[in-house]
Formats: C-alpha cells, structure tokens, sequence
C-alpha cells in the first residue's frame, strides 16, 4: 500500500471543512504555545533563582563549624580559614572562599539599621559575589584598608549616607563584650535581591576579626562549582573529608523552598500540560469523529468498491496526521518564536509593583520575567500533542472499522 | 459455472422494538458470465438486498451465494473487501463518487486499491474515459459535472478494474429519461465489448426493455424469470 495516494485523499478530506479544521488546529496550535511559553517561563524562573546564587554570593556548597546553623555565635569559628580552603578537593572551575560573619548594629548621624556584617578577601569575594563589584558609586576597598566598608543602595539611602560618610559598626564579640568601629563607605553597591541591598555590609576580613575578637578565625566557606548538580554529592564528600568538626551543606539543603519550589511547579507544570493536551484530544476528537460520521456513506462507498478495514483506518488516521503535524509544526514555530523572543526582553514586567528582584524563600528572582529558550523542551511539548492527536484519531477509526458496508450505504 | 450464484437464500432484518422483516424468502438465481440482467420489482420487493447480498455487502441469514465459485458467505471481511476490488463492480443510485478526487481519481481508485503502478492506472483509466466519452471531463470534481456524467464515472469506477460482475442499484433513478437511456446503451455496450456480466436493479420500463433477461421480485420472492430472445 502506497502512502501517497492516501495521504493526499487525507489532505483533500480535512479541508472539506474548511472552518472546522481550521478552528481544530488552532485549539490544538495554542495549547502547543501555552504549554511552550508555560514551561519555559517556569524554566526560566528556577534558572534565574539558581543564577542568582552567584551573583548574591550564595554557594553551592557551604561550609561552616559545627554548630554555627543552628546557633550563629560570633564564637563558632573555625581558625586558619585560608588553610581549609586550599585544602579542599573540589572539582576544576570551583571557586572558594571564606567569610567572617556577625548580625551588626549599623548607625549613620540619621539612622540605625541591623545588618549582616561579611568580613572577605577582596580579591577572593569579587569572584564570588557579583554584587561587591555592581557598584553605583565609590570603589572596592583596596586589601589593606581597615577602615572600609561598602553597603547596598537600599540601606545607604535609609541610613542616608554616601561614598566618604561615617558608619559605627557594633557586634557581639566573643569575650561578651560589644565590639565598635568606625568605618567609612568606600562604595555603594547595587543588587536585585531587596534584602540583600538593604541589610548586608562587606568589610576587610582582618577588621571583622578585630571587631568580634576572632583573630585568623572565619564563620562560613563558600564553594560554587560549574555545575549545581553536582552540589549534593560535592557537600557529601567535603563533609567526609572535613570531619565532624564542621556542618557541610549543599544549596538545597540551605534552601530547601528551591526545591519544593522547582517540584512545585513541575507539578503544575504537568497538570497544566496534561489539561492542554486534553483539550488538544477532545479538539480534535470532536472534529476527527464528525467527520467520519458525515461521511459514513461515503466509507461505505469505499468499502464497497474494495477498500479493506485496515486501510480504512490508515485513512482516518492520515487526516488525524495532517492535523496533528501543521498543528505541531504552527505550534512549535510560534512557541520557539514567542520563547526566543522572551528569553531577551522582558514578557511579564512586575518590577514597577515588586522592585527590581523578588525574594521567594531565600531565592532571588527578577520582577521582569523572561522566557527560557528551550529546542528540546519545546520539541517534547510538540511531540506529545503530535501523539495526542494521532492517538485520538484510532477511536474514529475504529469506528469506520466496526461498520457494515450495507449500513454505510443506507445513510442519508 | 455461473459467475454468480443464489441458493435459497433469505434474509431478515431484525431490530429491536421491531418486529422482524422479512426481505428475501428463499430466492435462488443463476447468472451467467456475459448475461446483462435485470431485478424487476416495486420498492421494498428486495432488489437492493439482493444486490447487497450478491456484492457481500450484507450477510443472508440462510442459504448460500456464490460469486466465481467462491462462497461469500464464509469469508471474512477482508476477503470479501478483495473479492469486491477485483471481481465485483458497483454503481448506485446517487453515483456515491468521492467529492475530493476528481473524475480520474475516482476511477484509479480501485486499480490503486489493486496495486497497479500509477503510470498503468492513469494510462487505462484515459482510454476508457475516451470510449465512454469522459476525456474531456477526466481533471474535474464531481460536484462540477451533471448526474449523467457522474453516472458515467461511477460506471468507468466499476469496470476499469475488469471485473467478472458489475452491480447496479437503480442506476438511471436520479437521471432524466434521455441520459438514462445512454447511460443503459452504454453499459450495455461495455456488458458486450468486454464480457462483463451486468446485474442492476430497476422498475424503469425503459431500462427493463432493454435488458436480456429480467427477473422479477415480489415480497423477497422471485416472481418471474423472463429471458429475451437473441435479435
């Protein structure tokens, strides 16, 4: 049996409605869309939250003292923090550094705010947080600078201060005492994550020491790898080969939310898509089975002059073939259009409402969402509509299938 | 041996709710090859259901039939959908031709059903729409052509695959007397040119004058069986 002949009398049959088809493919073309746009904006948003880990400084493994997560005292550190890090095995690529670390009362001549103090290598911490070189104003602190301090836009602007104003740092030092110093801003930096512009102050290493009175001790190393799906097994070999002197965790752990967040929305993701597809079969379905019922004399024709059942139920199936594959083939291009065009400007604007990025459970997102450009995700989307509309056309099929010539013949 | 035939054979509808209809009541008929005959009744005599039954469209509840020897009513239906497709033409009331493929088209079907390679199927399909007047016509839908030249195509659908019997179901009812007339002359031309047995339905006296032998239905029983003398 030669597939043209038929595909071509398929061709002919689903425009004899002209309307009906069109009206067919285009439920099935817009849920193809829906579904790409859907996924790739969810896709988008988790990639965005994992991007952002970087970029706030986060890492992908972190690494602490025993006991430091569940109480953060300025007294649970570890010494010759430099010493750790050049110890650890980590894969290529890996960049690591560590961090002193202390809640701070922070004052300007207008203001006090609580912060979180980081003391950091300069050099080391450009690497690792790209907020401490996103600076709108001044200049990193040069490594031996005692004195400097930078601060985020939000928190300049409520302690109302600029690059070259005072700042008394108070912290909890670990004699007991309260530590003080003054510093001055050498620069201000720009982040997307509200909380972070608002509440996190960076200084030298050495004048975090000095003020808690933990000399060549550190709170926190942070590892970021090249890929973050190696983060779990990464923390499980750190954490054997450092002992049970320090807590080693991978980002997921730190932040589970990503986590039930990312399954969360592959759950909806799935319904969403399940439900679409849906449509997509009974779309098709319904224009799929009217078409088989108004020509019920017609199958009867043919099987009168010789058309076997099972050729009957290629032809159906050729014109579920012809819908399934424009409305695949429009659905795809569109989607990978709307997809690539949103993965470079903005689709959904909300900074206007919610400021540049959003803090979601620990996560940090920008307000102006946009689109992962995905081939294969979107391929997938489109083969299972394509297998949608071809699966629904074996019921009318079978349909054709179960009638007797005689019968067909008799239909009005 | 008889290219069709009818052993005693019945056939009752029965749905339900209803009570059961009685279309054919023991019928039996020979036809031999070459033979250009007609079935002859009022309506609901069971014309059509013998046509049915001869064609294995439909199964008779008794008795047997027989189309070249082979009993229809013990194949399958993919072996009675072959049977049809090469030894058995149809032509109906209401041309039934299929509104998507032009007349040409209509015509291959059967041949591309067959397997015949395209070339052949376009080569035999142009020669018999020339000999029964259709070339002109050959690229057309039929919804663009009149009931007479539908009619034509639906007999070039039937007998281009050479079968041994063509079937044909009140073929002149939707046409007017003049174009039924040339449709019968014409199968009755192809029925002497190529030796293919003609059975059709009619209660026409135009059509039944000009058929060899008649045989005649009533109440699903053969009330006669009239065969003409040779001119």
């Amino acid at each position: 049996m030669s597939p043209f002949p038929l595909l071509k009398l398929a061709w002919r049959s689903i425009w004899r409605n002209r309307r009906r088809t069109l009206i067919s493919m285009s439920a099935a073309t817009f849920g193809l869309v829906l579904v790409i746009f859907y996924s790739s904006l969810m896709s988008a948003m988790i990639g965005e939250a994992k991007t952002q880990l970087d970029t706030t400084g986060m890492g992908h493994v972190e690494i602490s003292a025993a006991g430091y997560r569940q109480k953060p005292q300025a007294s649970r550190a570890f010494q010759d923090p430099a010493q750790v890090v050049q110890s650890l095995s980590l894969p290529p690529g890996s960049e690591a550094g560590y961090r002193v670390l202390a809640r701070a009362l922070i004052s300007s001549a207008h203001a006090s705010e609580g912060v979180e103090l980081h003391g950091v290598d300069w050099a080391n911490e450009a690497r690792l947080a790209s907020y401490v070189t996103d600076l709108r104003a001044g200049a990193l602190p040069a490594a031996g600078d005692a004195n400097g301090i930078l601060i985020g836009e939000k928190l300049a602007a409520r302690l109302k201060v600029g690059v070259g104003s005072k700042l008394r740092v108070m912290a909890s030092r670990t004699d007991g005492e309260v530590g003080a110093n003054l510093f001055r801003v050498r620069g201000i930096f720009h982040s997307i994550s509200p909380a972070i512009s608002q509440t996190r102050v960076v200084v030298g290493a050495a004048a975090a020491q000095e003020l808690l009175g933990t000399p060549g001790a550190a709170h926190e190393i942070v590892v970021q790898i090249d890929d973050p799906s190696k983060a779990d097994a990464l923390a499980a070999s750190l954490g054997k080969q450092l002992g049970g002197g320090y807590e080693v965790f991978s980002y997921g752990q730190l932040i589970p939310a990503m986590k039930s967040i990312e399954a969360l929305m592959d759950n909806a993701l799935f319904i969403a898509a399940l439900f679409v597809y849906m449509l997509v079969g009974l779309g098709v379905l319904n224009t799929a089975l009217m078409s088989v019922m108004e020509r019920t004399r017609e199958f009867g024709v043919m099987m009168a002059v010789g058309t076997r059942p099972r050729r009957l139920v290629w032809q159906v199936l050729a014109e579920s073939f012809w819908i399934a594959t424009i409305s695949a083939t429009v659905g795809l291009a569109l989607g990978l259009a709307i997809t690539w065009y949103g993965s470079g400007h903005a689709l959904m604007d909300f900074s206007k409402k919610l400021g540049e990025g959003m803090d979601l459970g620990g996560m940090t997102i920008r307000s102006a969402l946009r689109t992962a450009f995905s081939i294969s995700q979107s391929l997938k989307a489109a083969a299972y509509v394509y297998a949608m509309a071809l699966l629904v056309g074996l019921y009318p099929a079978w349909r054709v299938t179960r009638m007797r010539p005689a019968d067909a013949l008799r239909r009005a | 041996m008889a290219v069709v035939d009818v052993e005693n054979v019945t056939k009752r509808y029965e749905e339900r709710g209803q009570p059961p209809a009685d279309a054919l009541r023991g019928v039996s008929v020979k036809v031999e090859k070459g033979e250009f005959m007609a079935l002859a009744g009022p309506s609901g005599s069971g014309k059509t259901t013998l046509l049915n039954l001869i064609g294995g469209l439909d199964a008779p509840t008794g008795g047997t039939i027989r189309v070249e020897g082979h009993d229809i009513s013990s194949m399958g239906r993919a072996a009675l959908a072959d049977l049809r497709r090469d030894r058995i033409g149809f032509v109906f009331q209401a041309y039934n031709l299929i509104p998507v493929l032009t007349a040409r088209e209509n015509a291959e079907y059967v041949l591309e059903l067959q397997g015949v390679p395209a070339g052949d199927r376009r080569r035999r399909v142009d020669e018999l729409f020339e000999r029964i007047g259709l070339g002109a016509l050959a690229g057309s839908r039929p919804l663009k052509m009149s009931g007479g030249q539908q009619q034509r195509v639906a007999v070039a659908r039937a007998i281009v695959s050479q079968p041994a019997v063509v079937l044909a179901d009140e073929p002149t009812a939707n046409l007017d007397q003049h174009t039924g007339a040339a449709l019968v002359d014409l199968m009755r031309e192809l029925n002497r040119e190529r030796g293919i047995t003609f059975i059709f339905s009619t209660h026409d006296p135009m059509v039944l004058e000009r058929a060899d032998r008649v045989v005649r239905l009533v109440d699903g029983q053969i009330a006669g069986d009239e065969r003409k003398k040779a001119a």
